[in-house]
This record gives structure tokens, C-alpha cells and sequence, in this order.
């Protein structure tokens, strides 16, 4: 069904993103392309879709890829959509259209097809995936799980052969998870091939056939799905994949951890030695559209310990941050900080929210502007001690935006450490990341935690919220 | 949650409203309606026309539940009224100059800002997009005007989010103006990179001539609205 014919790809001349893959999959297989950040799981799946070669740059050296009998780069990328179908990453951008109904006839009226078809699919496709509820939808006000059900939906509509997946679940919960594994088994049980890049994989063991585990832009093994399942945790922690049953291997974690982090300084305290704080809230409630979110909501979270709020998406966790964060009003209940009552004007002082898209706080044109934005008086060894803290150091001249995910989000926090905030929030702050990359966020958080900051969490992430919380909240 | 919020207020009615039962008449009317009321406005000669145009235009936007835009649209045509019969004569030239120009603009635009609310609030994106392919606009400015008015709701989800981060860095000011740009931009290039790749594994570039969903169709509604339009539009010229 798919054949890539051992093929070279670089994005950049002398990069070698890709050198000599060689991949067959059989019609009706579900392969897993797995491996750390930055592997090239995606440029796989983009040679497929057919992104490459005709829309992503870069240069196939050597190698072609077939779907069928056709040639990818001899067809065009409309031509390739009758037969494969994608879903990518991020729920907020596979959208052309406001409303939802319109979404799922889109990939059809490009086709074409005729209205009564069109509207016969759309019955067959909600049916079928058991989302009748997405219809007739404003797409904006739906949740993050939804609008990656709808986007499935939306490739389910136009038929393929092949589904091409690259990290769908990086922003779900749990629940939306469980709902896509379902819509895979049900496409696989029609004789579907699918081929998915994913770094959770715990939901996937059912439904791989195989596991192709790539490094540096080779494919170093590919697995069966026995051999896949028999990987013991060591293996598994070094090849710096995730969890495959769900929950973590807590014990190994904390010793891989040492070993990952022996070059790391700890973090120093930039905050007011004597004040062991708490952060109390009672009863909080807060409405958004006439309807109540979340009402009575209480717990404490004293310095240094983390608490991991979980919750399905669209639940109201990321309004419950930024209400503790003092950007919008609680409806009723109060929130006290070391058993003083704290407005909104108090709590935005104290606290400092990291994004989930970390790119939405960083403003500047170099790291260290970054870290004296908010104070052009601030002196600069504070700066350089925190910058080196968070090993950003030597990156001090770069502009932020030329930073790796992973160092965006660590200057996000040291940003937010430099303003003297007490209470850090963080938003969903290991979507999409590999193991690795989990477990430095863990150790940091940790060691911020260990410096005295009151630390929440919203998460989806189970793994990474059992390494790191010290107790958790379900809402 | 918050920030869908914030959306969703500006947005709600498109909710209850996606299949268009709520629209007013068919899109076609509503865009021919636009085209009719700019030539009554700016043909400019009875101001009783133009009074009977404001007033059916007013019972339109109540009738398509869009009454508090009414009332706004409304009230700021009798202002500009009430300023170039009364205060403009009695007033220092230098001041009159200035004002009025600026005065018979907006008053000239009223009525179309009139029926325009009524085509973005209560008609879907979809239908506009149905009435362009009927009328055989080239497909490349279909979707050029549908991926930007796809933009406006994501724009303001992104500025909520960039807000609230300038807000926690505690940015003020003028260097507010800087700060804004470098993630608006940032996002605005991602979310298009990511949009077309999307779009592309869509077959958007399929050129086979593109069909729809559904379809649309003219009731006495819409002959009715027309017809007033018309008749209007008759008057003034002959006037």
C-alpha cells in the first residue's frame, strides 16, 4: 500500500533530515512511527500525505515513495487527498470554516461531489464515530478534544484508504483519547491503513500492528506489536518513549531522572527566605456565559508543593488559572493568600502563569531583554544567575524565538522567577513532549517547588502528573 | 475557558445560528439590499427617502433580533441629524468645516453598516460562500475571504492570551504597542503555515468546479424586501 523506497530528505541543503528510510506497509496495517522529539516522525508522515514534496520546503535526495501503484511526487497533493486522509497536531488550526457542519462537507465539496451524497456522508460519518453532537456547531466554542474529533470526522467523511496521524492526542484528555482510540478501531476494523506519529502510545497497544522506532532521522528498528509490548521499562525510558501501560514506572523514573539531570545546577531561591506561604482557596466559583463552570471549589497549596489539577478539556481548568492568577473576577468564594484575603490586582502580583503555548509570553528580541522587561533597573547578576539556573546562559544574545521549544518554556519561567512571583501556574506544560523533555520539565518544576514557589498544575498528562505533583485535584 | 468565553459572547448568536434558520431572507437578498441602500444613500436627494430608508432598515435589523445594533445605528444618525440642521449653522464656521465632512460620511454609511450587521451577525459564513460560487466568483477569492474572516475569531483568542501575559509581566504603557506584535505575528504565521498544510491535505486545490452541501432558495420574503428596495431606489432617482 505504502512504499518508501529508501529515501533521503533534507529541509535545508546538508542537513539530512531523513537518510536511507525504507518503510512497506501492508494495506489494513496500523503502524506506529515513535521516537524522541525531533526524530523526523513527522517529515515521515509527510512524505505520504504528499506535504512533501509539494507544499513543505526541502529536497528529496535520493528515494521515492509510492502509494499504490503511483508515485507521491508525480501526483498532486488533491489528487493524493482522494486516498489519504490526515489529522495533524493542533485542534486550533485544521479549521477553513466557522461551523462545523460546513467542515465536514469541505474535503467532499473540493471533491466535487454532489450535495445529496454530501449530506449522506455527513449522516454516515457522525453515525458511524458517534459525534451527532458536533453538529451544527460554532467551532471556536468547542474544546480542544472536540475539535480534534471533528477534524477525524472530517477525514473519515472524505473516505480514504490511508489515515496519516501526526501526534493527534498532544492536546487531549484522557477521555478524548479513549474517544479517538475508538474511532481508530473503527476505521481499522474497515480494513483501513493507518499510520500514526505518536509520543503517548499507552492507548495504541491494542490497535499497532507494528512500532517503527526512529533516531536522528534514521529508522534504527521496527518493532512487531509482541516484540513492541515486550520492551522492558529500561529500554523503553532509553529509547525516551513514553509510558505504554498507563500510569508510571515511578521508581526507574526517579533514577533515570539523576542521571538526566547530573549537569544541572539546583535552583536558588529568589524569593523572601521567611515566608513559608499558603495559598487558600474556598469555595471559589466562577460562571463564563450565564452557565456556572466550576462552582465551590476549595483546596490549599502551601510553598513548596505542587498541586496537578486534572480535568477534561473544556471543564474550566485553564479559567480556574487565570482566575488564581488575577486576570478575570471569581464569581463567589475567596482566595487567600497566607490567610489574607487577595483581590485580583494582589493575585496578579503573585502568581505568573506559563502558557501552554509559551510563545504568547515572550516578547522580546533577545533572552536577556526578556528577563529585564519588566524592570529596566534590575541588576545583572541577578540576570545571569538565573539565566545560568536555567541553563539559558549561554543563549543570552539569541532571540527567544530562535530557542528550542523546551528553552522557550524554561525562559518563560525564569521570566516569571525574575518578577518575584510566588504562585506559578502552569498550563498544560508537557503537551507533546517526548520523555525526555517530560522529565526535565518534572525536575524543574520540582526543583522550583523545592525553592519555595506555590506550584499549580493543570495537566492531562498522567505520567508526568505522578512523577511531579505532591497532590492532585480532579475537577 | 475564559477566553472561549470572551469569543463565545461575540459569537453567540452564530451558535443557535449556524444553519441559517434565524437569517432574516436569503443571503442574495441581503447583499443586493447593500448594493441598493449604498445607491439610495449616496444619491443623496430627499432626505424623506432617505428617512423612510433608515426607518425600514431600522424594523429589519428588530426583525432579524439584532435591536440593540438598531437602536445604536439609529441613534447615531439622529445625532448626525441633529447636528447638521441645528448645531452646525449656529456654530463657529472653522468648527462646522471641520465636522461636517466627517458628519456626511458616517451618515452616508449608516445604512449600509445597517445591513451589513444583519449579513455578519445572522447569516452563516457557509451561505455567503454558497451565494458566491451561484454567482461564479473565482474560488481563489472564496477562499482568500473565507480563511480571513476565519482569522478574526482566532486573532482574538490569540490577543486574549497575549494580553493576559503582558498583564503578568506587568507591561504597560507604550511598550505594550511593541510587545503585541512579536506574538500576534509569531502565531499569525504558525496558524497560516498550519491552516494550509490542513487545507492542502483537503484537496483545496482540486480544480474540478466545487460543489455544496446544501442549498438556498428565494421565498416571498425575499421578493417582498426586494421589491421595497427597488421601489426605493426608483424614487430617489426620480425624485
Amino acid at each position: 500500500m505504502i512504499k518508501i523506497n529508501h529515501l533521503t530528505f533534507e529541509y535545508k541543503p546538508n542537513s539530512e533530515n531523513l537518510s536511507n528510510i525504507d518503510l512497506k506497509i501492508k494495506e489494513g496495517e496500523c503502524v506506529l512511527l515513535c521516537g524522541k522529539s525531533g526524530c523526523g516522525k513527522t517529515t515521515v508522515t509527510r512524505l505520504i500525505n504528499g506535504l512533501i514534496p509539494h507544499f513543505t520546503e526541502g529536497e528529496i535526495k535520493v528515494g521515492e515513495v509510492y502509494i499504490g501503484e503511483d508515485r507521491v511526487d508525480n501526483l498532486e497533493v488533491y489528487q493524493l487527498a482522494e486516498n489519504v486522509g490526515s489529522v495533524f497536531q493542533n485542534p486550533k488550526s485544521q479549521f477553513f470554516n466557522l461551523e462545523s457542519e460546513a467542515e465536514l462537507a469541505f474535503g467532499l465539496e473540493n471533491r466535487g461531489v454532489k450535495m445529496e451524497c454530501i449530506r449522506e456522508r455527513i449522516d454516515e460519518t457522525t453515525k458511524a464515530l458517534n459525534i451527532e453532537k458536533l453538529r451544527s456547531r460554532d467551532i471556536f466554542s468547542m474544546s480542544a478534544g472536540e475539535k480534534q474529533s471533528l477534524a477525524f470526522a472530517c477525514v473519515y467523511a472524505m473516505n480514504p484508504s490511508i489515515y496519516v496521524l501526526d501526534e493527534p492526542t498532544a492536546n487531549l484528555d484522557y477521555k478524548s483519547i479513549q474517544l479517538l482510540k475508538k474511532q481508530m478501531e473503527s476505521i481499522k476494523a474497515e480494513g483501513k491503513t493507518i499510520l500514526i506519529a505518536e509520543h503517548r502510545i499507552y492507548f495504541l497497544v491494542d490497535l499497532i500492528d507494528r512500532a517503527v522506532y526512529m533516531e536522528d532521522g534514521v529508522i534504527k528498528k521496527i518493532y512487531s506489536r509482541d516484540e513492541f509490548l515486550a520492551l522492558n521499562n529500561e529500554e523503553r525510558v532509553l529509547m525516551g518513549l513514553r509510558t505504554i501501560e498507563n500510569k508510571s514506572t515511578i521508581e526507574l523514573d526517579e533514577l533515570k531522572m539523576q542521571r538526566l539531570n547530573e549537569k544541572s545546577t539546583k535552583l536558588r531561591s529568589y524569593l523572601n527566605k521567611e515566608t513559608i506561604a499558603e495559598l487558600d482557596v474556598r469555595n471559589l466559583s466562577f460562571s463564563y456565559n450565564q452557565s456556572n463552570v466550576l462552582s465551590n471549589l476549595s483546596f490549599k497549596v502551601a510553598s513548596g508543593e505542587v498541586l496537578g489539577i486534572m480535568g477534561r478539556n473544556g471543564q474550566g481548568k485553564t479559567t480556574l488559572l487565570r482566575c488564581l492568577a488575577g486576570l478575570i473576577k471569581e464569581a463567589s468564594g475567596e482566595i487567600l493568600f497566607n490567610g489574607k484575603r487577595v483581590n485580583t490586582k494582589e493575585r496578579n502580583r503573585l502568581s505568573y502563569l506559563i502558557m501552554q503555548d509559551v510563545n504568547h509570553q515572550l516578547f522580546c528580541n533577545s533572552v536577556w531583554n526578556e528577563c529585564s522587561l519588566h524592570d529596566r533597573n534590575i541588576d545583572d547578576e541577578t540576570i545571569e544567575a538565573v539565566l545560568s539556573d536555567f541553563d539559558l546562559l549561554r543563549f543570552k544574545d539569541s532571540h527567544p524565538m530562535a530557542l528550542s521549544g523546551g528553552q522557550k518554556q524554561r525562559l518563560a519561567i525564569a521570566a516569571g522567577v525574575l518578577c518575584g512571583k510566588k504562585v506559578l501556574l502552569f498550563d498544560e506544560p508537557t503537551s507533546g513532549l517526548d520523555y525526555q523533555h517530560m522529565m526535565a520539565v518534572s525536575y524543574t518544576i520540582k526543583e522550583l517547588a523545592k525553592a519555595g514557589h506555590i506550584i499549580i498544575i493543570v495537566t492531562h498528562d498522567m505520567e508526568f502528573l505522578e512523577c511531579t505533583c505532591t497532590s492532585r485535584l480532579e475537577i | 475557558m475564559g477566553i472561549r468565553a470572551n469569543i463565545m459572547l461575540g459569537r453567540a448568536n452564530f451558535l443557535e445560528n449556524t444553519r441559517g434558520e434565524k437569517a432574516p431572507a436569503d443571503p442574495r437578498t441581503m447583499i443586493i439590499l447593500l448594493f441598493m441602500v449604498n445607491i439610495i444613500a449616496f444619491s443623496d436627494k430627499s432626505i424623506f427617502i432617505e428617512l423612510i430608508t433608515i426607518a425600514l432598515l431600522f424594523s429589519l435589523l428588530v426583525y432579524s433580533r439584532c435591536t440593540r445594533i438598531g437602536f445604536i445605528l439609529i441613534g447615531m444618525f439622529a445625532s448626525i441629524i441633529f447636528l447638521q440642521y441645528y448645531v452646525f449653522p449656529n456654530s463657529l464656521p472653522v468648527f462646522a468645516t471641520i465636522f461636517s465632512m466627517l458628519s456626511v460620511y458616517i451618515r452616508k454609511i449608516i445604512p449600509s453598516l445597517m445591513v451589513g450587521s444583519i449579513i455578519i451577525k445572522r447569516i452563516p459564513m457557509s451561505y455567503l460562500i454558497l451565494v458566491f460560487r451561484k454567482w461564479r466568483v473565482p474560488e481563489r477569492i472564496i477562499t482568500i475571504l473565507s480563511v480571513t474572516i476565519r482569522y478574526f475569531p482566532a486573532i482574538r483568542e490569540e490577543s486574549t492570551h497575549i494580553k493576559d501575559a503582558m498583564k503578568l509581566r506587568g507591561i504597560k504603557g507604550f511598550a505594550k504597542i511593541e510587545a503585541y506584535t512579536v506574538p500576534l505575528m509569531l502565531s499569525a504565521i504558525n496558524t497560516a503555515e498550519e491552516l494550509s498544510a490542513a487545507a492542502v491535505t483537503r484537496g483545496i486545490e482540486n480544480p474540478i468546479k466545487k460543489t455544496s452541501s446544501f442549498d438556498i432558495q428565494f421565498s416571498i420574503k425575499d421578493y417582498v424586501f426586494i421589491a421595497a428596495g427597488i421601489l426605493l431606489v426608483i424614487s430617489t432617482i426620480l425624485v
